[in-house]
């Protein structure tokens, strides 16, 4: 297999305070990957620069995927480019109903990628359906961006904009927080339906249950700024028995 | 003599040397309702920044030039050359230069009267007694109880000066299918002045929806308009009621609605002002009957050097009405907004409920807003509430849209959309979608 996304000694300034501190990271085709790590390791930071967040000051390092240099894209190019973030907290946007917002997203970079957009009645058999893979009711599509969801809805409606928009990189920031082990359950074979030797796929998390669901291929801790393991699932299992400090310190 | 005096003076001397072009002056009543206004205009002058209600801009513009409000325009239009009327419309009135030149209609239910303010001055004059209220009803009662007129300027030239004006009538009873436009266009001569004076009268328990929409001006002369319209919505009735106002970068226009709400009856509006000149637009609605309730929704929107403003006073004068307003700024490059809201329970005026909240987007850093709620509260049991946020686009959010692909352009008119939709979408059924397609003519116009 080849190399879909490639990082290169990532160093990151937030506010003159270096959080990333030199990540090194390498992700094939078709891979899923799970990164864990204390909180403020800055697990997020990374998740946010690879989607483009503003703010970041990248003082050295590169991002490549499928060959193309991600730093230098605006941040809607890089999502029709495949990149899709599941947010740690997702925002709510008042006034603008939830399926508007993804057929604008979706034909926005179905637009940019020189295909035909979808109209309405195209829009709505798809989203139906995915709606139903995740057992979601259909009453959110007129309800406002993920106001008022509970932290639960706004993950689950995270999971289906992604199987709407079906990107090639897919970074998972805690999705599974908050999630009850039935939804869980549910949003773990939603992801698992877009899976594909096309897809790659960074699920951040704390917790071992979701990662029995996803079975990642590699396991990256990340603690500091800086990658300090990899290992495949053991790792997830080492690590509930000895804790990051454990591992960290044997590292 | 300073400038401003002597160009006050030219308006009283207009008044005087034009009387055969101002309809009405035959009748006693209406000669002495010009004439007591143009006194009081020549008393008063135009209002400047000691006037509280103007001191934010005050009349930029108004005082320094003359604006002739007796000049004939030359410009005629082919009426079939507009754009057709509204399926949901019943009735409409198309104004060019400040005067009648067309009512379209469908075959109409009885009990509703629509017509020319000059066809009711020759024929039926007296049915206009006590509904087109002389300037001096309309001066500020301070809490000082002292009675000042000053603020009224506009409104007192407009009651000197007007040419002509809808008259709406509905019967008791009568609902009116559809929503009745009153279409202002206009193509003036460099430096005059347009008056226009309308009433809305709603009989008891009737329902009627009206928009008035006024378009830009097609060339390009400095051009004052102001438009004033008295309400009167009687027992039971209820009256929806939509402004939009536009105007190209030469155009200045005021408008006043005056609204006296009777007991259990109902007022909702909704003023959406986007001039690329000035535009002013002033509220005054008084809850004189019980049970009566007022609803007040503007969307201001600038861009350039653009100037919007609006003032909305609601008086409470009875007990258990109710008063609600939503006002929304959203200002970009160098224009200016300002809005001054003011709730007033007057003493006894118990159980009154009355909201008012306000939000203005800045899209620029050159943008300007300024914002002036106020209450005066005399009467004991009250439930007020009040609240005024400034803010730009949220940048969390944007970058949140953007990372689902939504070019940065769009997801900035979504947002800024969003933040306007709590206004557009509480428009009344019949007018609701006229009243989107205007926004969004407006819009692509902007592009
Ligand atoms: N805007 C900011 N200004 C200053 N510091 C910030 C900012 N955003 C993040 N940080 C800091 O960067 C560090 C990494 O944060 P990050 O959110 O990436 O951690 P994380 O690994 O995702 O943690 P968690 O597991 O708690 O979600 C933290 O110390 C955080 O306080
Ligand atoms: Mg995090």
């Amino acid at each position: 297999m080849t190399i879909a996304l490639e990082i290169k000694d990532l160093h990151v300034e937030i506010s003159d305070k270096e959080i990333l501190k030199g990540v090194s990271l390498n992700i094939e085709h078709g891979e899923m990957a799970a990164i864990m790590g204390p909180n403020g390791a800055g697990k997020s930071t990374l998740a946010s620069v690879l989607a483009g967040k503003e703010g970041y000051t990248i003082t050295s390092g590169s991002i490549k995927y499928l060959g193309k240099n991600l730093l230098d894209m605006p941040i809607d190019e890089r999502a029709a480019a495949g990149v899709f973030l599941a947010f740690q907290y997702p925002v709510e946007i008042p006034g603008v109903a939830t399926s508007a917002f993804v057929r604008t997203a979706l034909n926005a970079q179905r637009r940019h990628r020189g295909e035909s957009e979808l109209d309405g009645i195209e829009f709505l058999k798809l989203a139906r359906e995915k709606a139903k893979e995740l057992e979601m009711s259909e009453d959110f599509f007129q309800r406002e961006v993920n106001v008022g969801f509970s932290g639960g809805e706004k993950k689950r409606a995270e999971i289906f904009q992604m199987s709407m928009l079906s990107p090639t990189l897919a970074i998972l920031d805690e999705t599974d927080s908050g999630l009850d082990i039935d939804t869980l359950k549910i949003v773990a074979a939603g992801i698992n339906n877009l899976r594909s030797d096309k897809l790659c796929g960074i699920v951040i998390t704390h917790y071992q249950r979701l990662l029995e669901h996803l079975k990642p291929d590699t396991i990256h801790i990340l603690a500091d700024g800086k990658i300090v393991k990899t290992g495949d699932k053991s790792l997830a299992i080492l690590l509930e028995e000895k804790g990051y400090q454990g591992i960290i310190e044997a590292a | 003599m300073t400038n401003s005096s002597n160009i006050k003076n030219r308006y009283y001397q207009s008044y005087n040397d034009n009387q055969s072009l101002l309809p009405g002056l035959e009748l006693s009543w209406i000669k002495r309702l010009r004439d007591d206004a143009i006194t009081q205009f020549n008393q008063d002058g135009f209002p400047d920044k000691n006037v509280e209600e103007w001191n934010v801009h005050p009349c930029k513009g108004l005082s320094d030039t003359f604006y002739d409000p007796c000049q004939e325009n030359n410009y005629e239009i082919d009426v079939k050359s507009i754009e057709k009327k509204d399926s949901n419309c019943l009735i409409r009135v198309i104004f060019l230069n400040g005067k009648v030149i067309n009512i379209e209609h469908d075959t109409l239910p009885a009990g509703i009267k629509v017509n020319t303010l000059s066809f009711y001055l020759k024929n039926n004059p007296e049915f206009l007694k006590g509904k087109i209220k002389s300037a001096n009803e309309y001066s500020e009662v301070r809490l000082s109880n002292i009675i000042d007129s000053r603020p009224q300027s506009i409104v007192a030239l407009n009651t000197a000066f007007h040419e002509d004006g809808a008259i709406i009538h509905i019967d008791k009873n009568i609902e009116v299918p559809g929503f009745i436009e009153l279409l202002h266009l206009g193509e003036c001569e460099e430096n005059t002045m347009k008056h226009i004076r309308s009433v809305i009268f709603l009989d008891k328990a009737s329902k009627c929806e009206v928009l008035e929409n006024i378009k830009q001006h097609k060339n390009n002369n400095v051009v004052f308009t102001s438009n004033v319209t008295d309400v009167h919505v009687s027992e039971g009735a209820s009256l929806s009621f939509v402004r939009f106002i536009e105007g190209n970068s030469k155009n200045l226009h005021i408008n006043n609605v005056h609204v006296q709400l009777d007991k259990d009856s109902k007022f909702i509006s909704t003023s959406l002002i986007n001039s690329k000149g000035q535009a002013r637009a002033e509220t005054r609605v008084n809850l004189l009957g019980e049970n009566s309730s007022s609803k007040i929704n503007i969307l201001m929107m600038g861009t350039n050097n653009s100037l919007q403003e609006s003032l909305t006073k609601v008086k409470h004068s009875t007990k258990n009405t109710k008063s609600d307003q939503i006002i929304r700024i959203i200002l970009d490059e160098n224009s200016r907004g300002s809005f001054q809201g003011k709730i007033r329970v007057d003493v006894g005026a118990d159980g009154t409920l009355a909201n008012m909240s306000g939000k203005s987007l800045l899209l620029s850093d050159n943008a300007r807003v300024n914002s002036k709620p106020e209450l005066e509260i005399l009467a004991d049991d009250v439930r007020c509430s009040h609240g005024v946020t400034v803010g730009s686009l949220n940048a969390e959010q944007l970058f949140y849209l953007r990372s689902r692909g939504i070019p940065e352009n769009e997801a900035r008119k979504l947002l800024i959309n969003s933040f306007g939709n709590v206004i557009i979408n509480n428009i009344s059924t019949n007018l609701a979608k006229r009243a989107k397609n205007l926004m969004l003519e407006d819009s692509n116009k902007n592009d």
